[in-house]
């Protein structure tokens, strides 16, 4: 059986149009202008309240992000690069410039390395924060969107103070980082952080022991462990189904083997295990960029290449852990300036076939709950 | 009055009325346009990243609600402006369109983003519109990639500005 074959299988069969209109079965486009995140469309069928068929209708910001690769030389790639998930800008760069810093045949100063670490996890940080914030949105849950958009404003003030940027910082270059960090970095990056600690404790008191919310997540959307591996889904998703399965531990890159963190994972695999894992990995990512921070050493951030620098012929297949999953980039390079063909392999994408396994059998009032609780960023997903 | 014909008596009510609405419109001109000013609702429509700093703006630190521009949470129906944010690509174009024409008049577009406005880094993608000024009239641009919050603060006061000059219809 080939692998479309046996996703297939494992999907209900959707309902022809005869056989909705005989059982009274209602049709509703949601999209792609709805309260949430838009730019996204679900097909809906539902008798009465149940969800009998889904169908998700991605490509609306379909931006030709890889057609566009092919005709930028290696370097001017990098700032269309991370426009598909600017709220995570510097993680989708990172397998960008571990594949060509392979293909330059070049290696990142050692001093590069860790500020990448900082600056990747200091990104993650504003994803979930902000994805957290829209998941209040979504559950009607007022204080949970200002909140995170409030903290998530200080680490903005960090990645700005590192980048000069506000969320796309362009800072990730083949070769290590575009710029040093300053001076007052270390003592400002050190202080935030432990103020935003101290504020994540109050979040599981304010949300996650929330009524309206383990109401509205707890129990729903359950994707059992063997059906989260088949789907193929990965980062806080599969490890909210029971699955601690981390890049930065598996295939440890850049200095991630010399830092210390836990792969937190959950056993539920419902919509709450899928939010609280975020959460966990807050902690660990505030952890990560202190210890980063104190074993960072001095030195040059930045390689020295040609102007125009020519890859040798081969392929390259280098992936991360982003703050939506594993974000992976296929490059082939036929010896010239340009990349002769970039495969971007994202998060968001694998979450499409358990979105519409999840949702049919679910309640329609469930459906923001898993639609957004399956981290799906549908810029990304359609790149 | 034996000369009283029709078209006399037309001219004269013409008259009436123009002196009529000189004397009433900029009062109430006035007292409507600054009610659109302070009650803009934008339209829940995003089509790509700029999403991301337009949830910024109405996040606790910069709140746009203080300039009388309301979260984007309402029905389509009782919108007036529609901010789009970013990148409007083929599939999409039809969509923006159809939601403008569902808005009750008057209504206003804010341009937020280089890709809104010329196509930004896409500007030589096969999927992409070079603007959207050929699907929807432009009232206000907001230049950036993606513009920060100030930006878009400053574009909401500049339409502001622009409504309170407008002549009452
Ligand atoms: S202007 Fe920049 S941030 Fe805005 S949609 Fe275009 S690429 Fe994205």
């Amino acid at each position: 059986m080939s692998d479309i074959e046996r996703l297939n299988s494992m999907l209900p069969n959707s309902l022809s149009v005869e056989e909705s209109r005989e059982k009274g079965i209602l049709t509703l486009s949601v999209g792609p202008q709805h309260p949430g995140s838009g730019h996204f469309r679900l097909i809906i069928k539902v008798d009465g309240d149940i969800i009998v068929d889904a169908e998700p209708d991605p490509g609306y910001v379909h931006r030709g992000e890889e057609k566009m690769c092919e005709y930028r030389n290696f370097m001017q790639n990098i700032p269309h690069l991370e426009r598909p998930v600017i709220a995570d800008s510097c993680s989708i760069l990172y397998p960008y410039c571990l594949a060509i810093e392979e293909l330059l045949n070049i290696e990142a100063p050692r001093r590069a390395k860790f500020i990448r670490v900082i600056m990747s996890e200091i990104n993650k940080m504003i994803f979930e924060l902000y994805w957290l914030g829209i998941y209040g949105i979504f559950l009607g849950h007022s204080t949970m969107f200002m909140w995170p958009m409030a903290d998530r404003e200080l680490l903005i003030d960090l990645a700005e103070l590192a980048s000069g940027a506000r969320v796309t910082h362009a800072y990730f270059v083949p070769g290590g980082v575009r710029n040093d960090l300053p001076d007052i970095f270390k003592d400002r990056a050190v202080r935030q952080l432990k103020y935003f600690r101290n504020r994540l404790n109050e979040y599981s008191k304010v949300f996650y022991e929330n009524p309206l919310f383990i109401d509205r997540t707890k129990g729903v959307g359950i994707l059992s462990r063997e059906d989260a591996i088949n789907l193929g889904v990965t980062g806080p998703v599969l490890r909210g189904s029971n699955v601690p399965y981390d890049i930065r531990k598996v295939e440890p890159y850049d200095v991630y083997d010399e830092l210390n963190f836990d792969v937190k994972y959950m056993k539920d695999g419902d919509c709450f295990a899928r939010a609280y894992v975020p959460y966990l990995e807050m902690y660990e990512s505030v952890d990560l960029i202190l210890q980063a921070l104190e074993k960072m050493p001095d030195g040059p951030v930045r390689a020295k290449l040609p102007p125009n620098p020519k890859g040798k012929v081969g392929e390259v297949f280098k992936r991360v852990e982003a703050g939506r999953g594993e974000l992976a980039y296929y490059v082939i390079s036929d010896g010239t300036q340009k990349p002769y063909r970039v495969k971007l392999s994202v998060p968001s994408f694998r979450a499409i076939p358990a979105m519409r396994k999840l949702l049919i059998g679910a309640r329609l009032a469930d459906m923001p709950a898993i639609y957004w609780g399956l981290n799906y960023w549908p810029v990304e997903a359609d790149r | 009055m034996k000369n009283q014909s029709p078209t006399n008596f037309n001219i004269w009510v013409g008259k009436l009325k123009e002196a009529i609405v000189k004397t009433i419109e900029p009062p109430i001109g006035y007292a409507i346009n600054w009610g659109r000013i302070w009650s803009l609702w934008p339209v829940h429509l995003e089509t790509a990243c700029c999403s991301l700093e337009f949830g910024a703006a109405s996040g606790p630190r910069y709140d746009v609600e203080r300039f009388g521009i309301i979260e984007a949470f309402g029905s389509l129906r009782q919108c007036d402006l529609m901010v789009i944010q970013g990148t409007v690509t083929r599939k999409m174009a039809p969509r923006v369109r159809m939601i403008y024409d569902q808005m009750p008049d008057p209504k206003y577009v804010i341009a937020m983003g280089a890709c809104a406005i010329t196509g930004g880094l896409y500007f030589d993608s096969y999927n992409v519109l070079p603007g959207i000024d050929s699907i929807v009239p432009v009232d206000v641009y907001v230049p950036g990639c993606p513009p920060r919050p100030e930006t878009l603060i400053q574009g909401c006061i500049l339409l502001q500005e622009k409504i309170k000059y407008t002549k009452f219809r």
